[in-house]
């Protein structure tokens, strides 16, 4: 257990796993997200480790199914440690493979906050600039550099992160567990991505208050008391509210985005909301 | 006839965006260009893609949520615009609410086509069939909404612009609004997901911190990141080496 780790995965089924990865979203669902996409990029990793465990392939391919979400273009990186793990789970006895999905729960969240920022923040908006300022002379350049802008960067990142994800998950990993330095890079990585989720329910949530009584000059808006109050206090309770509804309330998400559609009609339709 | 065929095309190759690593086939710039092509004159398409891109920029997936479905949007606003000869501002006009009207389609194919597919993976997976999980995400996606997107592309266009507006107008204002003050709400929803997936009692602090930083301090998402990377360092490196596992996050205790 302390040295040899056997190698069973080559470079070929990594690069298997990396073309995979690119159909992430296409069967994106409200239920569990990008599970598939994550579980359909595993298969053939799955179907060589366990190639004569049957019943260990399908607790695999169950593990792989559940709830996945994060940035798409860099989703890799956990594909490449979920790789690792698998492989080490498929030589050795006392691995634990409720860390499997720990690792990956822990990680979704803090690289979505940094995927997100990079790849739809930044790198977009510079395709975006560039691409439509030569489109709007009609230059045939525009839509091309936009999405070469985009990609080229996109694709070099993305097999970075698979290479990366792997190395990371096989050579280290083990280490950190051993020194506790696992549950302290879950620590940090919630705080990261905690951090970053507010700063987006700050930036990203908008809900408009028109609402006023009084009239005239002597109007008085409820939205603008309220942010007076605490700015962006109303997109947090917001958040909060659908928080408590799909953890303490077990609210399927699909049922959530009904109520939030509901909430839109209703609001516009009595003018409490506005646009 | 053959031109509502080939935007049908046109509509599935945008939304193979998400076959192709959420290449950005999908974005106005990209799908009105196309649509130039089959139309006649790229250099409106092109035109017009800009403006769109510009219009929608902010309609992106983060999170949970989905922003307007700008395929059609973008493919009939700038074909019904090129079509009737009108100038190119004409397309955001029609493009908006076809996007919206498409939004509300898409959501109504994923809550009822989508999961019968992920479910027989799963049934799949416990069968420890491989092959079976893939065929399901391959097919999946494809049936759920590629294919009823080139569909709905090419009639709408088929049926042309009368028909259109006549549908269109037929909404009522106050569902239009409403769907646009559900779309600001629906990032909530996906923040909800994602904070409940790491949160527990001793590290919600964060996000009240992240969410602090930039309401007071205006400091953007991708600063408050790196912050939180060294706030990380910081903490964890002044914790002695036994971190409970209850820090950790995870499900075991996550109300607060």
């Amino acid at each position: 257990m302390m040295t040899s780790e056997t190698k069973v995965l080559g470079k070929k089924d990594l690069m298997k796993v990396f073309w995979r990865s690119f159909t992430m979203e296409w069967t994106w669902n409200y239920e569990r997200q990008a599970n598939l996409g994550y579980g359909f990029a595993m298969v053939p990793i799955l179907e060589k480790l366990y190639k004569d465990k049957p019943e260990e392939k399908a607790e695999a391919l169950q593990r792989h199914l559940e709830f996945f979400n994060t940035t798409p273009h860099v989703s890799t990186l956990i594909l490449g440690i979920s790789s690792a793990m698998e492989e080490q789970n498929s030589t050795r006895e006392d691995f634990d493979t409720s860390s499997i999905n720990n690792v990956k729960v822990g990680l979704m969240g803090p690289l979505a906050g940094i995927g997100d920022s990079l790849l739809w923040g930044t790198l977009r908006i510079i395709a975006t600039g560039i691409g439509t300022s030569l489109a709007l002379q009609g230059n045939v350049l525009g839509p091309i550099l936009f999405f070469l802008i985009f990609n080229i960067p996109h694709i070099i990142l993305r097999y970075i992160c698979m290479m990366g994800g792997y190395k990371l998950g096989a050579g280290f990993l083990t280490k950190m567990q051993q020194g506790g330095l696992m549950d302290k890079v879950t620590y940090g990585a919630a705080i990261v991505g905690l951090m970053s989720i507010g700063a987006m329910i700050a930036t990203m949530v908008t809900v408009n208050i028109p609402l006023s009584y009084g009239s005239g000059d002597n109007a008085i808006v409820i939205g603008d008391i309220l942010n007076g109050i605490i700015p962006g206090i109303i997109p947090l309770l917001f958040t909060g509210f659908i928080y408590w509804l799909v953890t303490k309330k077990k609210m399927r998400t699909t049922a959530a985005l009904l109520l939030i559609l509901v909430i839109g009609i209703v609001g516009s339709m009595t003018g409490i909301l506005g646009v | 006839m053959l031109q509502a065929v080939l935007l049908g095309l046109v509509a599935m190759i945008g939304n193979a965006t998400f076959l192709t690593g959420t290449s950005l086939l999908d974005r106005p710039i990209v799908m009105c260009t196309l649509t130039g092509l089959v139309m006649g004159d790229i250099k409106s398409g092109i035109i017009i893609g800009a403006m769109m891109e510009l219009a929608f920029i902010g309609a992106f997936s983060v999170g949970g949520a989905l922003p307007p479905e700008m395929i059609s949007g973008g493919i009939l606003g700038a074909a019904l615009t090129l079509a009737s000869g009108n100038s190119p501002e004409v397309a955001l006009t029609i493009g908006i609410p076809i996007a919206s009207l498409a939004l509300v389609l898409k959501n109504a194919c994923k809550i009822f086509i989508l999961p019968y597919f992920v479910h027989r993976a799963d049934q799949y997976a416990k069968e420890g069939n491989g092959k079976g999980v893939s065929r399901m995400h391959m097919l999946g996606g494809l049936l759920y909404f590629n294919l009823p997107l080139g569909l709905f592309v090419g009639t709408a266009y088929y049926l042309g612009n009368s028909v259109m507006s006549t549908v269109l107008n037929a909404i009522p204002a106050f569902v239009q609004n409403g769907l646009t003050i559900a779309t600001g709400l629906m990032p909530a929803l996906g923040f909800a997901i994602l904070a409940s997936m790491i949160v527990n009692k001793k590290n919600v602090v964060f996000l009240f911190l992240g969410f602090l930083l930039a309401v007071y301090l205006n400091i953007p998402v991708t600063g408050i990141a790196l912050l939180g990377v060294v706030t990380a360092l910081i903490i964890v490196g002044i914790q002695p080496t036994q971190m409970s596992t209850a820090l950790a996050g995870g499900d075991e205790d996550d109300d607060f």
